[in-house]
């Protein structure tokens, strides 16, 4: 007994629950993320392996078919992490280490797919790559890029899907590897060199080994995304199928809410596997000496023949880039793109005053609950992984980042299994008529609660919070605890240390994270295609339908919107959060 | 602090806003047919009723398995469009709720419930809608019949909807199914109209319901004409867009889809074609739900758009299926079903066959790679 | 009124305390702090003292309460602190890196505990302009911390902490990050608030000079427990053992056997010389000791009559040299103050080493 109450996490917990504040937000974040992120992943989980689904498993395992289905989704998640990882590997590599013209150009075009709606990339590489695309078709007069029939070459399939994830996707990698370049000594490959290794000896022996940890865990986020993505396949597929467009389908079609359990628990292995090994492995490899002093300039590359095809291949991506983005505004503003090209604003008519103007105020104004609450949460998180001891605290980590490590289709599934009715306890007294307490009220499907938004925000928050996590836990690290121990010291709580001390200094971490939010949740579909409800629009599933429908017009002036509104918000967003306090300033000057 | 709970206590103000105003009436529309029809006929309504309208558009057999999973307790109030035998489907599942309709003695028996459960507001045929410069291009001739979309010159080059979640795409199934039965049944052609010839048997059943050798062998076509399938869409109008914007050759669609794109920015660009050997054609349904939260404007809702003046919406929004209701008006674009071959289509066999056909075709022939 | 009270208060008595962390890297348990008894007076300032890993800033987290005693009880002026968070105990600690809020002036650094405690305006205004004025930080209100030079941040985190007049100042190693010449300078300006305040201070540090600088009483500390209490003098000249001889200063280490003892004084034969002196331990006949012999305790002479030794290394450091000069096997440290006034010997020369009996201390083996 002594034993029990003189253990450490018994003390550990004795120690926050002195002070209520944090008592209750361990407590409120705790019970958030088991019914936000938990719950519908067991629910989903349970299924599978319930009485019905396990025989489906061996069905599906065994099907040539649905092994066909599998391999697919592995290869796409292998090609797009190899091709994005790549892009964004030559677009740092020429930004950090190549003497190159357009830097800046071809940085802020690097940056553009951050902002992508979905299927607007997929859709317009339809009209420009198609096969009756304005480039294909257009400027070269062929339909496939070679061959004919079943061995056409076009954009649909596994090859255009790969072109188009890539392209949306590489940002991601290129930021990544761009940071380690540029924390990268450069005396290392100074002394390479020094020691008489070759340029190309130096970048094959020392570069790329020191900068693999960054590599290998930007292919492992490109992966995961590529095979959880569910828009890209469902407009470019063509005959590749992936399981998340068979899960789609089971459940839109067939309404199998077992069978698509299975093949979630399927397509789950390779995204969890994927996540732990990023997680637990590629995390503490890193080799990267990040000195804060670079010991000299980073010799950039000058050589004619390498320098120039470097520069041109990465120009040439970023006309790609420019193309694609041209075809989302050009197709907003034309009858039908490439076939009537007919000045005309119906299409914004549609969207701002049709029937489309309610899905859009409607996702706006759930993005604008959901972001803050997200950022806030993020924050708290962070806050509490980073600072306290308690058990279960890598577990609060490890469970809050599932939110986006887990498909969003696995989520939204979850969602409709787990709170498609109300959840309610029955209070174990009072026989027949014993009192029923609604413990959460049904949140999917007609009828919900607030018209189903509440599933809505929660789903939308818990695709975000993991980054705002992430941002917050960085920011911390860089931050002594030792000034939040001087304001506690000093007779501040934990709350009041909190918003005095430890928000405005970590305030650019909660800005990005706000803003991360809110683009998140501005274009996120595979989860909420599940959860949209008569009264309640999302923007996203419209524009899926108006693509499903081949209205491409409607659902460009819809991405445009889309875009226009996030890059408002993110305008505010930095005039009301990112107001210069000077702490920014002093952090990087080391107070 | 005080600004912070403020901000919250403003952020949960909006959300109660947002939610519906449940003092108001209200109507739930489960909606089929194209979007802009949704959206005129839901304001049309509104406007005239000034009952709160929203609709939900979902193809017919995601419809049917929403219907299906919420049976307890139902979201969705009046099912409005979609062919028919997604209706039958529902009907025998005890999904739906009889209602004998003052305005539905107007249409004629052959295009409504025997029971009351579902009745017609529009009729379409199936067609091939196809893209003239690609079928040059290829050295194809518009399609004339189901044999010429087997062509391997069309390989990749055809697109039809899932029938799992398309009624469209499951009237050009249950075609298929029709014409087979026919084959095995009268081996020798079919008879004439009037004409009375003693069948085989194996084609149909006592009750005239295709056999399963007739739905084996349907099957077997669109395994073979898969090859030249290039993608199965949700929605089944959405392989008429890829046919005009040159994706694809040949679209299997509802002919009036057809002539609508036509109307809409693809004239000249496509053609609209019909199999000799027959063709389906579906009757758009209606029905109110089994437990409708919202019975009463469901009814009123059922009442008004059987007609004239409902069905005459159709033409604003160049939806050119011909409306059941004989008092409508009719667009001079909407194809004359006199002027096609039709099958005898089965409503009530095709509505029983549904769901398996479905969960068959989404195992056997959609996921299957293509050589 | 308040700081009238509060300088008859700010007794603090440590029970027993111990601390357990879980080992890094996963299995088993680090003893960090284990059944440390300590009793600090009213207005004593007490350095905590010792080499990294020793306990003494755990020590001191748990006087401020930021990290749970394992076992064992604090109080503080008789009342038990133990379970109290730290943010209501009446301490202020000043940090290691200072812990200025960079995002805000020092003006509202110092007057941040202040708002805290929901003084007045005028009031806050008054007690940070007297401490500013106190530390002479006078026109620096209006900047931000990194504006500041690092001995005038080590002066705001002070006047943070100076402000909220507690009953107990906690300095964690406050002078380790400023350069050498300053922190002499800091250290003296922090002896002379602490005796003119007689605020209570728990001060931890490695650094043995500045221990001896400022405190009424040293706690050398030693793997989590405590080795020796005592007034610097005492540490110094009569350190109980070897490691406390070894970590205070420098010291020649000889071993010697006990030839005689009486009232913890033993006869022993140093370097050729016999002389009694005091042993700490109760030694009895016939022991070996270590003797203990500090630098000073040490003189080269050329006297053929002494001890041979022969100079290996001379370092002129201005105020003293240090030669390292060999005695058969063993080589010793001999400092000479004020190089000026005696011979100065080369490296190579063979001198005579001399030994005075007072500066040698006597600890058990």
């Amino acid at each position: 007994m002594a034993a029990i109450i003189r253990s450490r996490p018994i003390r550990q917990f004795r120690q926050i629950f002195q002070d209520p504040v944090l008592a209750v937000a361990l407590i409120a974040v705790s019970l958030f993320v088991f019914i936000a992120v938990i719950l519908p992943i067991l629910a989903m989980v349970s299924t599978g392996f319930s009485a019905e689904g396990l025989p489906l498993f061996q069905n599906y395992l065994q099907n040539p078919i649905y092994q066909t289905i599998i391999t697919n989704t592995v290869v796409l998640g292998l090609t797009v992490g190899i091709i994005g990882t790549g892009l964004g590997f030559l677009f740092a590599y020429v930004q950090v280490k190549v003497k190159a013209p357009f830097k800046r150009f071809m940085h802020l075009i690097a940056l553009v797919p951050i902002i992508s709606p979905p299927f607007a990339l997929a859709s317009a590489a339809i009209l420009t790559f198609g096969r009756n695309g304005m480039i294909t078709k257009g400027i070269f007069g062929v339909r496939c890029f070679w061959g004919q029939g079943r061995s056409c070459n076009d954009i649909y399939g596994l090859d255009g899907l790969t072109m188009v994830l890539a392209l949306s996707l590489f940002t991601v990698a290129y930021l990544n590897l761009k940071g380690m370049m540029l924390a990268l000594d450069p005396a290392m490959e100074e002394a390479a060199t020094n020691l008489g290794a070759s340029k190309w000896r130096t970048f094959r022996t020392v570069t790329i080994p020191m900068l693999l940890p960054g590599i290998l865990s930007s292919f492992l986020l490109l992966f995961v995304e590529a095979i959880a993505d569910l828009g890209n396949p469902l407009v470019l597929g063509g005959n590749f199928e992936v399981l998340a467009t068979r899960i789609y389908v089971t459940i839109i079609g067939l309404y199998d809410t077992n069978a698509a359990a299975v093949l979630s628990v399927v397509l789950l292995v390779p995204s969890l596997t994927v996540f732990i090994i990023q997680r637990y492995w590629v995390n503490r490899q890193s080799v990267v000496s990040v000195t804060g002093k670079p010991t000299g300039t980073p010799q950039q590359i000058t050589h004619p023949l390498v320098r120039w095809p470097l520069v041109a291949l990465v120009l040439a991506i970023c006309l790609l880039i420019i193309i694609l983005y041209a075809t989302i505004f050009v197709g907003s503003f034309v009858k039908v793109l490439g076939v009537n090209n007919e000045f005309t604003i119906d299409h914004f008519d549609f969207v701002i005053n049709g029937y489309g103007s309610e899905a859009m105020t409607d996702t706006t104004l759930l993005s604008i609950i959901s972001t803050p609450l997200a950022g806030i949460l993020g924050m708290i998180i962070a806050f509490l992984v980073v600072r306290k001891a308690f058990l279960g605290r890598g577990l609060l980590d490890f469970s809050t980042m599932l939110g986006i490590a887990v498909p969003g289709t696995i989520l939204g599934i979850g969602y409709l299994l787990v709170f498609n009715n109300d959840i309610q306890l029955v209070l174990p007294f009072g026989g027949e008529n014993a009192p029923v307490i609604t413990l959460i009220p049904k949140l999917t499907g007609g009828r919900a609660i607030f018209g189903g938004a509440m599933a809505i925000v929660i789903v939308y928050m818990v695709r975000s919070i993991p980054a705002a996590l992430r941002s917050g836990v960085a920011a911390l690290s860089q931050i002594d605890p030792a000034i939040e121990e001087a304001s506690i010291s000093l007779g501040a709580d934990n709350a009041l240390t909190f918003r005095k001390i430890t928000l405005p200094l970590i305030r650019p971490a909660f800005l990005s994270g706000l803003i991360y939010a809110f683009a998140r949740s501005m274009t996120t579909i595979s989860a909420i295609v599940f959860l949209t409800t008569p009264q309640t629009k999302i923007m996203t599933a419209q524009i899926l339908n108006e693509v499903e429908n081949g209205r491409f017009g409607n659902a460009f002036a819809y991405c445009v919107i889309l875009i226009l509104i996030v890059l408002v918000a993110i305008g505010i967003l930095y005039l009301t959060v990112g107001s210069t306090t000077g702490a920014e300033r002093t952090l990087e000057g080391g107070a | 602090m005080n600004k912070k709970i403020l901000f919250l206590l403003a952020m949960l103000l909006v959300l109660v806003i947002a939610a519906p105003v449940f003092a108001q009436e209200t109507l739930t529309v489960l909606c089929t047919p194209q979007e802009d029809w949704c959206v005129a006929m839901t304001q049309a309504f509104q406007e005239q009723t000034g009952i709160q309208t929203s609709y939900v558009r979902m193809s017919s057999g995601e419809s049917l398995a929403r219907i299906r999973a919420t049976a307890d307790n139902p979201e969705f109030s009046v099912w409005w469009g979609g062919p028919a035998d997604a209706f039958i489907a529902a009907k025998d599942e005890g999904l739906l709720e009889q209602y004998e309709s003052p305005t539905a003695a107007a249409i004629p028996a052959d295009l409504k419930d025997p029971d009351n459960y579902w009745t017609g507001v529009y009729v379409g045929a199936l067609g091939f809608c196809s893209n003239n410069e690609i079928l040059a291009e290829l050295g194809v001739d518009v399609p004339a019949s189901w044999a010429d979309l087997l062509n391997p010159a069309l390989e990749a080059n055809v697109a039809m909807a899932h029938p799992a979640t398309s009624g469209t795409a499951f009237t050009a199934f249950w075609t298929v199914v029709t014409l087979e039965a026919d084959k095995l049944e009268y081996p020798d052609g079919k008879p004439a109209e009037g004409e009375t010839v003693e069948g085989t048997g194996e084609g149909y059943d006592e009750t005239g319901t295709p056999t399963q050798q007739a739905i084996d062998n349907a099957f077997g076509y669109f395994a073979q004409l898969n090859n030249n399938i290039l993608q199965y869409t949700k929605s089944g109008s959405a392989p008429g867009t890829m046919a005009g914007n040159g994706e694809i050759a040949v679209a299997i669609i509802f002919s009036h889809d057809c002539v609508k794109l036509q109307v809409e920015g693809f004239e000249g660009v496509l053609t609209t074609s019909f199999p000799e050997e027959g063709t389906g054609y579906e009757i758009g349904g209606m029905a109110i739900i089994k437990g409708a939260p919202e019975l009463e404007a469901a009814q009123m809702w059922y009442d008004w758009a059987l007609t004239p003046e409902a069905q005459a919406v159709a033409l604003t929004v160049n939806s050119l299926q011909l409306p059941t209701n004989p008092d409508s008006p009719v667009s001079d674009l909407s194809v004359n079903l006199s002027d096609v071959n039709l099958v005898v289509y089965n409503f009530v066999a095709a509505g029983a066959n549904r769901t398996p056909i479905a969960e068959r075709f989404d195992l056997e022939v959609a996921p299957a790679p293509t050589e | 009124m308040a700081a009238a009270n509060k300088a008859n208060s700010g007794s603090l008595w440590l029970e027993k305390i111990s601390k357990v962390f879980p080992a890094r890297g996963g299995s088993g348990e680090v003893t960090a702090v284990n059944a440390v008894d300590l009793t600090i007076q009213q207005g004593e300032f007490l350095t905590l003292l010792g080499p990294s890993g020793c306990g003494k800033t755990t020590t001191l987290r748990l006087i401020a309460g930021f990290e749970m005693p394992s076992s064992g009880h604090i109080l503080l002026d008789g009342k038990d602190i133990t379970n109290q968070p730290p943010n209501k105990r009446d301490m202020a600690m000043v940090f290691q890196s200072y812990a200025l809020f960079p995002h805000m002036t020092v003006f509202d650094n110092i007057a941040y505990g202040l708002h805290i405690r929901k003084l007045s305006r005028s009031e806050i205004k008054e007690k940070v302009a007297n401490t500013l004025d106190l530390m002479g930080l006078q026109d620096l209100g209006a900047r931000r911390p990194n504006e500041l030079s690092g001995g005038q941040q080590q002066r705001v985190a002070l006047a943070r902490s100076l402000v909220m007049e507690p009953r107990v100042l906690l300095f964690d190693e406050p002078l380790s990050n400023l350069d050498a010449k300053l922190r002499v300078q800091m250290r003296s300006e922090i002896h002379a608030l602490q005796r003119r305040l007689s605020i209570t201070s728990v001060y931890v540090t490695h650094d043995q000079v500045e221990a001896m600088a400022l405190s009424d009483r040293i706690v050398v500390m030693n793997k989590g427990q405590i080795e020796q209490i005592g007034t610097p003098d005492e540490i110094y000249r009569r350190p109980i053992s070897r490691f406390v001889a070894d970590f205070i200063g420098r010291a020649n280490f000889l071993e010697a056997r006990a030839e005689a003892v009486m009232n913890n004084q033993a006869t022993v034969t140093l370097l050729g010389q016999t002389m009694t002196i005091s042993a700490a331990g109760n030694p009895k006949t016939g022991d070996t000791l270590v003797a203990v012999l500090r630098p000073e305790a040490l003189k080269l002479r050329v006297d053929p009559q002494l001890q041979p030794a022969l100079v290996e290394q001379a370092m002129y450091l201005g105020s003293e040299i240090e030669y390292r000069v060999r005695v058969g096997q063993g080589i010793l440290t001999v400092v000479e103050n004020d190089p000026r006034a005696s011979h100065i010997f080369r490296e190579g020369e063979t001198v005579g080493i001399d030994t005075i009996p007072e500066a040698v201390h006597l600890l058990p083996a």
